[in-house]
């Protein structure tokens, strides 16, 4: 390819800023033209490269399996992923550009929704290749809400919260026990008391009901700890954590220790992609609004937040709280997507893998967040093959970017929507 | 009433276990202002060090190499373990604290969590999935008080740590180390510029909480001779809310509340039926902290946190 | 930009000569197994992994699976499911839709066998837990089987044991509340021992958490009970510091334990605190004659130690996987297909000769199965007692 078909303008027109000079809409589209090309033809790539089959996750599993086809994989992914979509970008991008521009000018409002669609159109069709590529898509999404509403509290807020497995038991055992008791014939609960079809319709009440109901239990942590500064949110966030486990425990109406299971299957890719989405929303919004700014006022300085008649105890209550509403959302999410809970679940460990999301991503950050949360799930289903080895491999690395980023990857960056969908050229 | 003093007893070793480990967490949160989230770890290292040296030094004796006595072969034991887990606290220290001392706290409590998973599969790696048996030093004696059931290695173990932990009262209020610890958790800004050395500080409250949670390590073995390289994350996070509990740059505060702590479980479990045992446990402290915001003897301390 | 086009054209001409020229080798039969390697329980994946792999070196030995007259290569997934539910059900979906097994073993555990089984259910696709005990793991699952009895079934069995055994009627149950199959199994025995000797005969119902080690104070509070046994369905682990506790606190009456006390790694966490104790399990390796002792001999030559029940059940378990797969007689090579065809031969397959007795399966995937009492002889090795049938 010759450069002629570059306006006269590319002059100076490197490879780096022709790329800089595509929008955010073209790069969708390309990765749509990408996906929908291993839809079409990733099969009989996949044979002809020797591969035994679509590699799943960017052939990361396949080349730590079978280091021999290394190659094959990276051709692949070269071949399916990165080529069209720098192709396709590089090639609408006056389109694009022009595309982008006119909506924005329109309304930027309906031009992120726009992108949204293609955006989850794309992610649908990559994922629709296999069901094990939905599951790790569904509980990325959920790791990015629980991530981006514990870095609202430890990041935004500068607080050490240990409670976020507590909201999200919370949160995924009361959304449970709705549709568990409304919506089908359980053993525990007796038969459905409406048709199972308004389920789908009522799932979000469910999960605003979880949601509500960690809020709740947030306010039974809020009330003691915020009286004064200090480490006692800790302890006292961690002493939650293990009562709510211990209280599961010990409620046999919802299963106890053996769980609670069967929940119906509403939490397809759509509702997930779709939540997902207005909590990464809302909460940005949230931190970019006066709250938000009066959260890290007190986080930086409390006595001069308060002169500057922040009230500062309500703040950090309602910030509290509506970080816990948000775990209780994922937990009913992912309550739904596994179909079955048990307390265990909800313990040291996963605590351990929230934090490490959020300090990996960056604090203060929402698109630290969502790094954080996609890279850490990425990595833990990628190294499967080594077993043991890949709980090594994760800590080591989040270490050293603790120690050459100690405040994460990408932190104290606000999440512009504005200027990540406006045109560029 | 004998049930009563049983468990007395029972809560007086179990309490022992909390509180030797809250010292450790305790002294890096109170100089540093850190978490030390590797402490449970360091723990779990502690106790295999200690299998590992008493191991050696059974066979030894077995052999007929050497002839030495019960006694003298824990002490060994515990000396030799305390020395090389030291060396793994001022490792952490060097790796995941020292350069983190200017960055967010939490990153550093990162830091401490991850080298704790590391250790854990390391371990796991290393000596495989088969759990260690602690050898057996001292053949147990049950002495039978007027239906309280004591064993040696109970009195053993809650005089030893007894011990210990007034030995490291005195060398933080009677040394010329222990002042600058004091003064360091007192100021942490200005107290280096005085000319106190910060980097040797910091690495010597890593070894000696090390060496403690070593010494609690190699009891436990004796006590709950079955190990796995998961032991340590309960204990550890149990141990800091001792810590936390205790209140900031309190030895005494520390050492209380990992008895208080190692009590509450004991007695919820005998006064109230013991599947509540957690659900009780924490709430009362959780009523402690409402009442007591600041720990049992820390000062309130308004100094500027970092994040 | 032109550059950059080269260096990828050049990018692909080197992947291509690159890329391995091996032919695509006969299709494998692929067999997942899903196990925790890494977790609270990675003693139960080890022996789950070598289990397996020794059966595979016997396929191999034996220049691969006999089908239909056709010798097809095996493939074993091992996927690690951390002792974790969630884990278990990734695993689990991975297995299914990308490595496209024809049959899962495992999980182990209740936790992540129950969950694990919605998985393989919905799939369609045959799972066979070795070693989960609980009701619900193949409850309205037709694909969903289990290798060992069920703790209905084991409650009972130890509650009339020790009616007969010992004549007493006051028990004490010590368990693990976190656990669900400690909970479970404790729950059926105290039922079944209230049966036989009416209420309140279960003087102390007493619990603790995972991973806790001190048991004293539920200890002190059983002896004050005034119980004449404790019954105690914990894991090998667990077992020795209850045992040892209890007796530094002056129980002396006899322990009994469940099917989780038969590894091979209780007697030497114990020690002689054990001796003389009894317990209910799948198979007893001390006196194993025929193709039991075979297996333990084996087992033991090659990874140094006696195999527990876990490794016993996965090897029953795997070895049913390959009769089912070779009553179904033809593989078609339709994933789909072939899946159900060894469901269905697998809900055939009738007096199976395991090594951990015979099994015939129920509608529900439940084998019908033997019970073993075992005493632990003074040498610390597991005798044969006695088998109960249901």
């Amino acid at each position: 390819m010759k450069n002629t078909d570059l306006p006269e303008a590319g002059k100076q027109d490197t490879f780096r800023t022709s790329l800089a000079r595509i929008p955010l809409l073209g790069w969708l589209i390309g990765a749509l033209v990408a996906v929908l090309l291993e839809h079409l033809t990733g099969l009989r790539l996949a044979e002809a490269l020797l591969l035994p089959k679509v590699p799943v996750l960017f052939g990361l599993v396949t080349m730590l399996k079978t280091p021999l086809l290394i190659p094959s994989s990276v051709f692949y992914v070269l071949l399916i992923y990165i080529l069209p979509t720098f192709i396709v970008a590089r090639l609408t991008r006056p389109l694009t550009n022009r595309l982008s521009a006119g909506l924005f000018n329109l309304s930027p409002a309906v031009s992120a929704v726009i992108h949204l669609g293609v955006f989850y159109a794309a992610l649908h069709l990559w994922s629709e290749i296999s069901d094990y590529r939905v599951l790790t898509v569904k509980l990325t999404l959920i790791a990015i809400m629980l991530t981006l509403s514990l870095n609202l509290i430890n990041g935004y807020m500068g607080e050490f919260s240990c409670s976020h497995p507590g909201f999200m038991a919370l949160g995924a055992y009361t959304a449970s026990v709705f549709t568990l008791s409304l919506f089908t014939d359980s053993r525990m609960f007796g038969t459905a008391v409406f048709q199972a079809g308004y389920g789908p319709f009522l799932f979000p009440a469910a999960l605003i009901l979880g949601g509500f109901t960690a809020a709740a239990g947030a306010l039974i942590i809020a009330i003691p700890s915020f009286r004064t500064r200090g480490d006692y949110l800790a302890i006292i966030s961690l002493a939650f954590m293990f009562i709510v486990k211990s209280m599961i425990e010990n409620m046999e109406v919802i299963g106890g220790p053996r769980g609670l299971g069967g929940q119906p299957d509403y939490a397809n890719l759509p509702a997930v992609f779709v939540w997902t989405v207005l909590c990464v929303w809302m909460i940005n919004n949230f931190v970019q609004s006066v709250l938000g700014k009066a959260l890290n006022a007190v986080r930086d300085d409390e006595t001069a937040a308060d002169a500057m008649t922040v009230n500062t105890r309500q703040t950090k209550m309602t910030a509290f709280m509506f970080g816990a509403f948000w775990a209780g959302i994922a937990g009913g999410l992912f309550a739904h997507v596994l179909r079955y809970v048990n307390p265990a679940t909800f313990g040291i460990q996963n605590l351990a893998e929230v934090l490490a999301m959020v300090y990996f991503g960056g604090l203060n950050s929402v698109y630290g967040s969502i790094v954080g949360a996609v890279s850490m799930n990425l990595l833990g289903e990628a190294l499967r093959p080594l077993e043991i080895y890949k709980w090594i491999i994760i800590p080591l690395l989040l270490i050293l970017v603790m120690i050459f980023r100690p405040a994460g990857l990408i932190a104290f960056k606000e999440f512009n929507v504005r200027n990540l969908i406006r045109p560029r050229g | 009433m004998t049930f009563f003093f049983q468990n007395v007893i029972n809560a007086l070793q179990w309490g022992s276990f909390y509180a030797m480990i809250a010292l450790g967490y305790s002294m890096v949160y109170s100089i540093l202002m850190l978490f030390n989230f590797a402490h449970g770890d360091i723990f779990m290292v502690g106790a295999y060090i200690g299998v590992g040296v008493a191991t050696v030094l059974v066979t030894l004796t077995s052999s007929g190499a050497i002839v030495l006595p019960g006694w003298l072969i824990l002490v060994l034991t515990i000396l030799i373990s305390m020395f090389l887990t030291s060396f793994v606290g001022m490792f952490v220290e060097r790796v995941g604290y020292r350069p983190l001392r200017d960055a967010p706290r939490a990153s550093a409590a990162i830091t401490g969590l991850m080298i704790g998973i590391i250790l854990e599969t390391g371990n796991l790696a290393i000596m495989g999935a088969t759990r260690v048996k602690f050898p057996p030093i001292i053949e147990s004696v049950t002495y039978n008080i007027g239906g309280v059931f004591v064993t040696n290695k109970k009195i053993m173990i809650v005089v030893i740590s007894l011990m210990f932990m007034f030995a490291l009262h005195q060398f933080v209020q009677r040394t010329k180390w222990g002042m600058a610890m004091r003064a360091m958790s007192f100021d942490y800004v200005a107290v280096p510029l005085m000319g106190v050395p910060m980097n040797t500080i910091a690495a010597m409250t890593f070894a000696i909480g090390s060496a403690l949670a070593s010494v609690a390590g190699i009891l436990f073995g004796i006590a709950y001779p079955v190990l796995d390289p998961y032991m340590g994350i309960v204990f550890g996070w149990k141990a800091f809310v001792a810590a936390i509990l205790g209140g900031r740059g309190s030895i005494l505060g520390a050492t209380l509340a990992g008895f208080l702590l190692g009590f509450i479980e004991i007695f919820v479990a005998m006064v109230f039926p013991s599947t509540l045992r957690d659900l009780i446990a924490y709430s009362i402290i959780l009523l402690i902290l409402v009442f007591r915001p600041h720990g049992f003897f820390g000062e309130p301390y308004s100094a500027q946190l970092r994040l | 930009m032109a550059k950059c086009m080269k260096i990828l054209v050049l990018c692909l001409a080197i992947g291509l000569a690159v890329s391995p020229g091996v032919q695509a080798a006969e299709k494998a039969i692929k067999i997942g197994i899903n196990a925790p390697i890494t977790g609270d329980i990675p003693k139960v994946g080890e022996g789950t992994k070598f289990a397996a792999q020794m059966w595979l070196e016997d396929i191999k030995a034996a220049g691969g699976l006999d089908v239909g007259g056709k010798k097809y290569p095996v493939e074993l997934v091992i996927e690690d499911n951390e002792a974790k539910a969630e884990s278990a059900v990734k695993a689990m979906t991975k297995m299914i839709t990308e490595d496209e097994v024809i049959a899962i073993v495992g999980p182990q555990a209740s936790k992540q066998a129950i969950p694990g089984g919605e998985v393989a259910n919905n799939y369609k696709t045959p799972m066979i837990s070795p070693w989960s005990t609980n009701p619900d793991t193949t409850k309205n699952r037709p694909f969903v089987f289990r290798g060992c009895f069920l703790d209905p079934f084991q409650g009972p069995v130890l509650a009339n044991f020790i009616k007969e055994e010992f004549k007493f009627t006051k028990a004490a149950v010590l368990y693990d509340v976190a656990s669900d199959y400690p909970k479970g199994l404790a729950e059926y025995f105290r039922q079944a021992w209230e049966k036989l000797n009416g209420p309140g005969s279960v003087t102390a119902f007493e619990s603790f958490t995972t991973k806790d080690a001190d048991f004293s104070s539920q200890l002190t509070k059983i002896i004050q009970s005034g119980a004449e046994v404790l019954f105690t369905p914990q894991y090998y682990n667990e077992v020795a510091l209850i045992v040892q506790q209890a007796h530094e606190l002056g129980w002396k009456n006899p322990i009994v334990g469940s099917d989780s006390w038969g590894s091979a790694e209780t007697v030497k966490l114990c020690g002689k605190d054990c001796y003389g104790l009894f317990f209910s399990t799948h198979y007893a390796a001390a006196g194993a004659t025929g193709a039991t002792k075979e297996f333990i001999d084996r087992y033991n030559k090659k990874y140094g130690y006696v195999p527990d029940d876990v490794a016993a059940l996965t090897w029953d378990s795997i070895r049913i996987v390959q009769r089912a797969i070779q009553n179904c007689g033809k593989l078609t090579g339709d994933i789909k297909a072939d899946r159900q065809c060894v469901r269905d031969a697998m809900a055939k397959i009738k007096e199976f000769e395991g090594i951990t007795g015979k099994m015939t399966f129920t509608e529900e995937g439940d084998p019908i199965k033997c019970a073993v009492i075992v005493k632990i002889s003074d040498k610390g090795e597991y005798e044969f007692y006695k088998s109960v049938c249901p």
